[in-house]
């Protein structure tokens, strides 16, 4: 576990109920309730140390006991933070039982909300001003140089600019006439198909103009726009594949992603022509369709020597069509040019070539695979983030909305489950030497991360309401631990109240409780305080603490080991090694709640113990993992 | 500023203090009055260099000469303590070249333990200078840069915040160095670079004429010189000078 001690996670109910519905909740809380007062009698059994036996068949008798070693609980444990509460469902929500959809995409730069539509057909990357430095990631600024080439006043050329390490676009010798729209610039200037010529060619392009932009816009591209603006990054989503249809005459597609649609185009029609059947319009390629499935099987069928074996050739097919590669440059077919790679090792050997000038794999990551040096490297888009909004998987009911305008970091429903369940906190109580009980003795507070074994700590668990309700609440832990490292463990007082999340006004105008509310702070009180069975520690506004007597296990195959002569005859050599984190000290406590709540209008008869003035009893239940310490091989 | 000031002259007033270094200064210099300057070589800053509060310059080991037109930030340290009171004085700080060794062990052959600044160099806050090591002119030292011995660092490169440049290291000019630790390399571009192969190909196929040659890249680093001289005109403004140092 990687937060320092002491820790509280809460376990998400999910793990238990793959299918969490509404009826069957209701009626394990009714079975809950029932099982409630027979927990609380096992509950005060803790407490008084002599009867744990009983307590044992107790517990087991119940639901099982929450292993926190389990491999499973590691999938539903969770930081009471990162918790989401569904109010239909009455029911704590982890995220893995949440839903995510998209409220809108916005750019992390400029802040601008980009239609979702937009995001389907231009890419998830800002069409604006934004760009990142394609060395080192840092965003661009967008500059003019016209002081210095000494043009008039506003007009001079502008560029691109990296604060951290002064890249800039002249680099790679691109300047930007205008401030603005710079990405439609650069898209101009990179792009080696916007050209107005081939853009009306033919209808036929339109269907691959739209596949080629992106995987989500097979969505949208039903509708083609040859001549769309379209701001893809490195200039892909062009209407280049077009002409590659039919004039094979000259012009052969230049830059990577002209080349990849004019080959996928080539491809479907090959396709296309030598497939029997026809294609199936849900693939792309029609390879999933049976008809594609039975050519390609019977094509190795006649062809293997397997034939013979499985009679394949007892009625001979006809031949399928062969389908042909691509031959011209037309056809997304690229030739490497006979002095390329000489030229490139040329380069890589000349002065100004060597180690600084290669563009490494996170930079060429992002960038056409053609780029192999630094300045061929073109800034890059920044890419867009999401708002999201999350439901309940089982009731779809909105948990968390955030508002849609990206400038706004409020929510308009956030339903977290900390406002429904008390905050768990966990410290450990200083106590006096236990030479002198006397008040002003040297206080020692265990060291929560070398607890020894077999001697007895005992720590404070605060839980705070933040609800506007009281709640009563009972908690039960198994006496010992589970796991082979058996810690005793009792809740000094497991049946308590937390007060409502009032006004914290109502309680310094009272005056009266104040001492009370304030003597968590004082270490006065505490360090004269002795751990009473059946009394809770402390009480303030919303908060109660609790004491927990911990007395931890001794670990597998250490000295303290030997010493229970008991556990002694029992270990054999190979189960004496320590499994990892297994001297964690981890409590599973079961917190039951009760309050009651007002009554919704939809929940009015559903309550079972309706009150005369709308009060509905409500209840909730779940486990929690408290981490309180490591303990210490030695005595 | 004048309240966060110490009470002035703390190290040179001190008789038992260590020793001030000979600090020869041109009348335009601008010098906190809280900058330190210990050793026993002398010291020598150019014309209207500025230097800011708490800068430390150590010239134990050679002389330190800081050019014209240069701006030392807060904190910086140029130069080295003695090995003795450095494990005292100075909050530890992890250097990969154990340094006594380096002091003692191998006395400056033929290596020049001046530590130079040329001209227009800038010295981020908190970035550490070690003696030996020669900045050129224009060269920009980011904050928290940590410059080894006898590191050589051409003009006009930039070497950005947190980056070491190991001893005796060479970094070419018109360089910057990036990254983490000894960093990532990149050439700037000096000259009039021609529009990249991306932008030459779109010309071609959309048979437009390839755009003109853009600005030379030498505009860019005019323009940040031009920014500093500003920079530096209102510092010499802002910061409070000690008048003591000047006149030694």
């Amino acid at each position: 576990m990687s937060r320092p001690f002491p820790y509280s996670y809460i376990s998400c109910p999910c793990a238990d109920t793959p299918i969490p519905d509404p009826a069957k909740k209701r009626r394990s809380k009714e079975s809950s309730q029932k099982a409630t007062p027979e927990r609380t009698d096992a509950t005060d059994d803790a407490a008084t140390p002599k009867q744990e036996d009983n307590q044992d068949e107790g517990d087991s008798d119940e639901e099982q006991t929450f292993d926190p070693r389990s491999l499973r609980s590691n999938f539903s444990l969770y930081p009471p933070e990162q918790l989401l509460y569904c109010e239909d469902c009455h029911q704590i929500k982890c995220p893995r039982c949440i839903t995510e959809e998209i409220v809108s995409w916005y750019c992390p730069n400029c802040l601008f909300e980009t239609p979702s539509s937009m995001v389907k057909s231009d890419g998830n990357r800002c069409g604006r001003n934004c760009f990142n430095c394609p060395v080192c990631t840092a965003p661009l600024a967008v500059s003019t140089i016209e002081n210095v080439t000494g043009n008039g006043s506003q007009q001079g050329p502008w560029v691109l600019s990296c604060g951290y390490c002064m890249w800039t676009t002249l680099d790679i010798g691109i300047k930007f006439d205008k401030p603005t729209n710079i990405r439609s610039q650069l898209q101009k200037m990179t792009d080696s198909t916007a050209s107005p010529a081939y853009d009306a060619r033919s209808r036929q392009g339109s269907r691959a103009f739209g596949d080629l932009k992106s995987p989500l816009s097979t969505l949208i591209s039903a509708e083609g726009q040859p001549s769309a603006p379209n701001d893809n990054e490195n200039g892909n989503g062009n209407g280049s594949e077009e002409q590659t249809k039919e004039d094979s005459t000259d012009v052969a597609p230049a830059n990577t992603d002209a080349r990849f649609a004019a080959l996928k185009t080539f491809y479907r029609n090959q396709i296309s022509e030598t497939s029997n059947s026809p294609n199936d319009p849900l693939s792309e390629f029609g390879f999933s369709s049976p008809g594609a499935l039975n050519r390609l099987m019977s094509l190795y069928a006649s062809s293997s020597r397997l034939s013979g074996l499985y009679g394949g050739n007892k009625k001979a097919k006809s031949k399928p069509p062969v389908m042909r590669e691509a031959l011209t440059a037309s056809e997304g077919l690229r030739v490497t040019p006979a002095g390329e790679e000489a030229a490139i090792i040329e380069r890589l050997a000349s002065p100004e070539g060597g180690w600084d000038s290669i563009a490494s794999l996170e930079q060429r990551a992002q960038q056409s695979p053609d780029v192999r040096f630094v300045d061929e490297l073109l800034p890059l888009p920044v890419l867009l983030r999401t708002k999201r909004a999350k439901r309940c998987k089982s009731c779809k009911h909105i948990l968390v909305k955030p508002e849609t305008k990206p400038q706004s970091t409020r929510f308009r429903i956030r339903l977290i489950a900390l406002s429904y369940i008390p905050l768990p906190t966990l410290r450990p109580l200083a106590l006096p030497a236990p030479s002198s009980f006397t008040s002003g003795t040297v206080t020692q507070t265990p060291d929560l991360d070398s607890l020894p074994p077999l001697r007895p700590v005992h720590v404070l668990l605060t839980l705070k309401n933040h609800m506007f309700d009281p709640v009563r609440i009972t908690l039960a832990t198994p006496s010992v631990t589970p796991g082979r490292v058996a810690s005793k463990v009792t809740i000094l007082s497991p049946q308590f109240e937390i007060g409502a999340n009032s006004d914290v006004w109502d309680e310094a105008l009272a005056g009266a409780s104040a001492p009370v509310g304030d003597s968590r702070l004082t270490g006065v009180r505490t360090a004269e305080k002795v751990p009473e069975a059946g009394k809770v520690w402390d009480k303030g506004r919303n908060w109660t603490t609790v004491v927990l007597e911990v007395i931890p296990g001794t670990l597998p195959g250490s000295e303290a080991d030997t010493t229970n002569a008991g556990n002694e005859d029992a270990g054999d050599e190979g189960a004496v090694t320590l499994k990892e984190d297994e001297d964690v000290l981890e409590i599973p406590v079961f917190v039951h709640m009760e309050w009651d709540a007002e009554a919704q209008l939809e929940q009015q008869n559903v309550g079972k113990a309706s009150k005369p003035d709308d009060l509905v009893a409500r209840e909730l239940a779940y486990w929690m993992v408290l981490g309180v310490g490591k303990i210490q091989a030695a005595l | 500023m004048a309240t966060l000031k110490p009470p002035p002259a703390q190290h040179r007033s001190a008789p038992t203090g260590p020793p001030k270094a000979p600090v020869k200064a041109d009348p335009t210099t601008t010098i906190a009055d809280t900058a330190v300057f210990q050793g026993k070589y002398p010291i020598t800053i150019g014309a209207n260099t500025v230097i800011h509060p708490r800068a430390r310059f150590y010239s134990y080991e050679g002389p330190i000469i800081v050019g014209d037109g240069c701006i030392i930030s807060e904190k910086a340290i140029i130069g080295a303590q003695p090995a003795s009171s450095r494990s005292s004085s100075r909050p530890a700080s992890p250097s990969p070249t154990p340094e006594p060794s380096t002091t003692e062990t191998q006395p400056p052959q033929n290596k020049d333990l001046t530590t130079r600044l040329s001209y227009f160099v800038t010295v981020g806050p908190q970035s550490t200078i070690r003696p030996g090591a020669h900045i050129h002119s224009s060269a920009c030292i980011e904050a928290l840069a940590t410059i080894h011995r006898y590191a050589e660092i051409g003009s006009h490169t930039k070497i950005c915040s947190g980056v070491e440049v190991p001893e005796a290291g060479s970094v070419p000019e018109w360089t910057v160095v990036w990254g983490n630790g000894i960093g990532q390399r990149r050439r700037r571009a000096r000259e009039a670079k021609g529009p990249g192969p991306a932008v030459v190909v779109a010309a071609r196929v959309t048979q437009t004429p390839v755009p003109g040659l853009a600005p030379e890249g030498k505009v860019i680093e005019d323009a940040r010189l031009m920014v500093l001289q500003k920079e530096r005109e209102v510092l010499g403004r802002m910061i409070v000078p000690a008048g003591a140092s000047k006149k030694r």
